[in-house]
């Protein structure tokens, strides 16, 4: 995310790509649209909406409205490297409350939260469907599985 | 291990999931070829002899489906995958698709070819980035030789297939929903009636089946229903896919017919609990299933067998949990499970979700009021009755089912 | 000819054209049953589920402002889970919202006898009553999601869509393009959200003035103002 004085500056010609990729499908293009933009932007602003409306045909309240809706959508800031902690049934049978009061130590931060220099967010997810590798977290796009407090130190530390 | 199988993981682990040689050497796309040499009459007889079951979730008959569509007028129509695998405990749709992505792709061709559609959507669930990639490659390497596109085989069937990413919503899952959100909308369930069958994505005539149901046609066209029928138990043929996750040695999926047991799948399969320590009990068919006790372990892990004991075997999810396991927490986690993935659109999962995870997270820290059990039983069996999707309608299952079982409350405690 | 579906409603047998809902139906017979989500003039979303009634062979309740009568159903528009259901719905929605000016749903709660306190240490979200043009305020307290003025101002009626349902689960809520006020949507201030507003959730700012005591001067001094759309903050 590049923000300068509260003017956002976008990375313009891959916007437009996105955007030329999509618009012709209407709004069974939305949902790769924002995908695509946030994968360039991390978090989708009004603007973006507002441009994703006009060239994919689509009212932007309901544009609002689909982002607010699905967990993987950001309509506020969040930090470059998001880590998703999976808290559900069979990480907190391997001890998934450790490992995530390990990630809170290290980064400073509780669940939901960004740290000040953007660089993280963490969240607390609903089970990601690596049960057999619990417990485990979703860094970005990497899967790290069989995470003990010592582990969470050691990914930490490489980053 | 009798009731073990190697059918629908025949290739996991043994060949490289990105490489179309190798799934092509180990015979894939060959059960694509002998399709597109039947009628779509034929394989939709095939597909109906097999008596195969959906396995995801819901255990409703494939060829049912498939007839349905093909017998449509409108057109165009459409396949879909639905690989938007979010019920807790459940990573099978993963193990296929990151370990045989061919295989996914070659079945919803065969099922296009049976109901007359030219246009697939395979739907993953969005924190599944590596099956994601897997697939990517896999539908990129089949174009490329031909078997999506024009002329699929060399035959005058056209089919492509296109990916679509989920953005984290469990409710997706559902079939409505899942149009709906490829649709560029709030993924949220529609009223049914309509059925997909009829009116599906984008309103057209629809089969949408899941990752698992689709593994199993390549068997069926190459070997036939009456073969396929003949395994395992009268009515739930065939294999499934077992997730096995919690206190077990080696948790994973495993592949059997639906004889299985309960106790063979955790001390055979699974390896027994670590420590020598005691069973307390199982949660079967995910945070929508239902709680079972070591008096149960004998019950056979099949759609019929689990229903005759009050359970279900929903997506095959099985997660052990041990005698030192506080039940409270785990039921918390199942409430808020359903808390933060109600879609909000039905007043009565919407509210009921919201304070039935309240009353368990109090009940968790041991505040126990009177009344409280009376309260959740009302809302469980207001979601169950009244709530519009699937999500609401077993959102207290678990719940009710370990309180029954275990006497969480008391024999009518709580009272 | 239209074809006929016969059904039996509480024992009274009914032949009604295909497609007829069994809400209709039901109050061909003079049997009423309770909505709140449905209204004449919109789609039929079958979100409430007030309106729930059973079917005998049905699984689940089905919603009688959406499901079609088909021939030979043996419908009960009361049994005990009709009446549970209606109830608990009541007394969690009163949890949630605030209901006191909602006639419709204080007249069930009372022949359903539910109880308000059931649920009333349950978390209730709070919001700022939105007041930021002239012809109506927002009081989303008020509001139990039914969802009507998100339709009236979609395709049901005005085509203005600059309603939407946001967030997820009991986090829904109703809102604008990133919950910017009124004059600077697609809002064309029609009034068709607050005509079907059943809770009065979205009133028209001169009753909400007047019911706050508020001289008629000063009233009329701020209803007046010219079309929200000449006031428009330019954005950047």
């Amino acid at each position: 995310m590049n923000q300068q004085d509260g003017d956002l500056v976008y990375d313009y010609p891959a916007v437009e790509a996105v955007l030329t990729r999509h618009e012709g499908k209407g709004r069974a293009g939305l949902l790769p649209c924002l995908q695509d933009l946030q994968q360039i932007n991390g978090w989708l602003t009004p603007e973006l909406c507002q441009l994703v409306g006009q060239r994919l045909n689509i009212p932007i309240a309901d544009i609002y409205g689909v982002i607010d809706y699905y967990a993987l959508l950001y309509k506020e800031p969040v930090g470059r490297t998001i880590i998703r902690v999976c808290d559900d049934i069979a990480c907190y049978l391997a001890g998934s409350e450790e490992v995530l009061a390990e990630f809170k130590k290290w980064l400073g931060i509780g669940p939901g939260e960004t740290t000040p220099d953007g660089k993280y967010t963490l969240e607390v997810h609903p089970c990601l469907g690596y049960c057999d590798q619990a417990p485990m977290a979703l860094v970005n796009q990497e899967i790290h599985g069989h995470l003990t407090p010592e582990a969470v130190a050691t990914l930490l530390e490489a980053k | 291990m009798a009731a073990q199988t190697q059918i629908l993981t025949e290739r996991i682990g043994k060949i490289d999931p990105s490489s179309l040689e190798e799934y092509v050497g180990s015979g894939g796309f060959e059960a694509l070829r002998r399709a597109l040499t039947l009628s779509p009459v034929d394989i939709i007889y095939e597909v109906e002899t097999s008596h195969l079951i959906g396995r995801g979730g819901a255990a409703f008959p494939t060829a049912f489906k498939w007839r349905a569509v093909a017998r449509e007028e409108a057109r165009p129509k459409y396949v879909v995958c639905n690989a938007d695998e979010s019920e807790p405990g459940t990573f099978k749709d993963r193990y296929l698709m990151e370990g045989d992505p061919f295989r996914i792709i070659e079945a919803l061709a065969i099922a296009a070819y049976a109901v007359g559609a030219n246009k697939g959507y395979i739907y993953i669930r969005g924190e599944y980035p590596l099956a994601y990639q897997r697939l990517a490659h896999a539908v990129e390497e089949s174009r490329r030789a031909a078997y999506l596109g024009f002329n699929v085989g060399g035959s005058d069937f056209c089919f492509d297939i296109e990916l679509y990413r989920g953005a984290g919503a469990y409710v997706c899952g559902e079939e409505t929903a899942l149009f709906e959100s490829i649709e560029g909308k709030r993924g949220q369930p529609r009223l049914k009636p309509p059925y997909p069958v009829t009116h599906g994505l984008f309103n057209k005539p629809t089969v949408i089946n899941n990752v698992e149901t689709l593994a199993n046609i390549p068997p069926i066209i190459l070997n036939g229903g009456f073969w396929y029928r003949s395994l395992g138990v009268h009515l739930n043929p065939g294999p499934k896919l077992y997730a096995v996750s919690g206190h077990v040695r080696r948790p994973g999926v495993y592949e059997a017919t639906m004889d299985l047991t309960l106790r063979d799948l955790i001390y055979e399969l699974a390896g027994g609990i670590p420590g020598g320590r005691k069973l307390q009990a199982v949660l079967v068919g995910g945070a929508a299933g239902a709680f079972l006790g070591p008096e149960q372990l004998d019950v056979a892990l099949g759609f019929d067998s689990l229903h005759h004991i009050g359970a279900t075997l929903g997506s095959g999810a099985v997660m052990v949990m041990d005698e030192t396991v506080d039940l409270w927490q785990v039921l918390r986690r199942v409430t808020r499970f359903f808390q933060h993935e109600s879609c909000g659109k039905c007043f009565p999962c919407q509210l009921g979700t919201q304070r039935q995870a309240e009353i368990v997270a109090r009940l968790a820290e041991g505040e126990i009021r009177p009344g409280d059990k009376a309260l959740l039983i009302d809302i469980g069996l207001t979601m169950k009755d009244a709530s519009l999707c699937g999500l609401g309608q077993t959102a207290s299952n678990a719940l009710l089912s370990a309180c029954d079982r275990f006497s969480l409350l008391g024999e009518g405690g709580g009272q | 000819m239209t074809d006929l579906v016969t059904c039996v409603i509480d024992g009274q047998s009914v032949a009604v054209p295909v497609g007829t809902t069994i809400l209709e139906a039901a109050r061909q017979l003079g049997r009423d049953i309770p909505t709140l989500c449905h209204h004449e003039a919109l789609t039929a979303s079958g979100q409430c589920r007030i309106c729930s009634v059973e079917v005998e062979g049905a699984r689940t309740l089905l919603p009688a402002c959406a499901a079609e009568v088909r021939t030979g159903m043996v419908i009960h528009t009361r049994s005990e889970r009709v009446d549970r259901s209606r109830k608990v719905i009541l007394e969690m929605l009163a949890s949630a919202a605030d209901v006191s000016e909602a006639p419709d749903i204080l007249a069930y709660a009372e022949e359903y006898g539910a109880d308000f306190s059931r649920f009333a240490d349950g978390e209730r979200l709070t919001y700022p009553i939105l007041d930021d043009n002239p012809f109506y305020i927002r009081d989303y307290n008020k509001c139990i999601l039914c969802g009507r003025c998100v339709q009236a101002c979609g395709s049901d009626m005005q085509f203005a869509f600059a309603l939407t349902i946001a967030g997820r689960g009991f986090h829904s809520h109703i809102a604008t393009f990133f919950e910017k006020p009124l004059p600077e949507t697609s809002c064309v201030f029609c009034g068709n959200c607050v005509g079907v507003c059943p809770t009065n959730a979205l009133q028209p700012k001169l009753s909400w003035l007047l019911a706050q005591g508020t001289d008629w001067n000063e009233v009329r001094e701020q209803t007046k103002k010219s079309h929200p759309a000449k006031n428009m903050r330019k954005r950047r």
